[in-house]
């Protein structure tokens, strides 16, 4: 995949879990992962439509999403519940959000859907004819993957 | 730290977002009440004459936007600061157009958004 569509995800990644919840997030080895995925405990989807198209995933634990919420509203949460997911759907379109206008800036204008939470690991997720690529983010609260499968809207399959 | 008579409505459909920002506020003295939509926020906003409105703009039922005109035809000098997220700017400058006070752009910075609200309500009597 283009690496120009990989970074600002990248960055916009460290940007808002940096903003948010003060956490450094440190990139693991980028992995290629052909057209599927499979899901972790919690894994938010994002469509991405325009100029570039496809999905991102971002995949976590609910102990990691638990401690970022957490983190973030200042208090403790004990168990993964509704105020987790709807946390961290947010924090997903945060990154999402932040990657597509550095993209537009770019030159390639485009647009997310609402997120989608998929509660359940082990399901496998098809990108369908986009390949993905895999950025693994360690954090103090656990990892973070983050798939992104995205092409250019006029481009060859 | 501001007096706890000067009323807030926090509409969005996240539920986090709405717990955030209502934590925020009330824990610098403002009285906070939520709704999860632009429908939603309109009728609270006839019952409570909220003195500040923070939008978000997009919503189920009906988006920011809409409420934005629904409240100003009730109430002109209504002060509604549109939320948006990254990416979305030139419909908060829509807004604008349309009578929002302010924008502010999530992710949220705290300082940012209580001086928001701290500078709709510094003209409350206009």
């Amino acid at each position: 995949m283009d690496v120009r569509f990989l970074n600002p995800f990248i960055s916009a990644a460290y940007n808002v879990l940096l903003e948010e919840a003060g956490v450094t997030a440190k990139r693991g080895e980028v992995k290629v992962d052909e057209f599927y995925y499979t899901s972790e405990e919690i894994t938010v989807l994002i469509g991405v439509t325009g100029s570039v198209r496809g999905l991102v995933l971002y995949g976590l634990s609910q102990g990691t999403a638990i401690r970022l919420v957490s983190t973030i509203l200042g208090k403790k949460i004990p168990y993964f519940d509704s105020l987790v997911e709807s946390g961290i759907a947010e924090l997903g379109n945060e990154i999402a959000g932040g990657a597509t206008s550095e993209l537009e800036a770019n030159g390639y204008p485009c647009r997310i859907s609402p997120p989608t939470v998929l509660l359940g690991k082990g399901v496998i997720i098809s990108t369908v004819n986009i390949k993905g690529v895999t950025v693994p983010l360690e954090t103090e609260f656990g990892p973070i993957q983050i798939v992104i499968a995205l092409r250019e809207e006029s481009s060859e399959r | 730290m501001v007096q706890g008579s000067t009323k807030v409505l926090v509409v969005d459909d996240a539920m986090f977002m709405r717990v955030r920002c209502s934590k925020l506020l009330s824990e610098n003295g403002y009285s906070v009440f939520e709704a999860e939509n632009g429908e939603q926020a309109v009728k609270k906003y006839l019952e409570l004459k909220p003195d500040v409105v923070l939008m978000d703009i997009t919503m189920p039922v009906m988006d920011g936007l809409a409420a934005l005109t629904e409240i100003l035809k009730n109430d002109p000098n209504a002060k509604v600061i549109m939320c948006t997220a990254l990416g979305q700017q030139s419909v908060a400058l829509e807004a604008i157009k349309s009578g929002a006070r302010d924008f502010v752009t999530k992710p949220y910075k705290p300082e940012k958004l209580l001086r928001a609200v701290e500078m709709a309500t510094s003209d409350r009597s206009q």
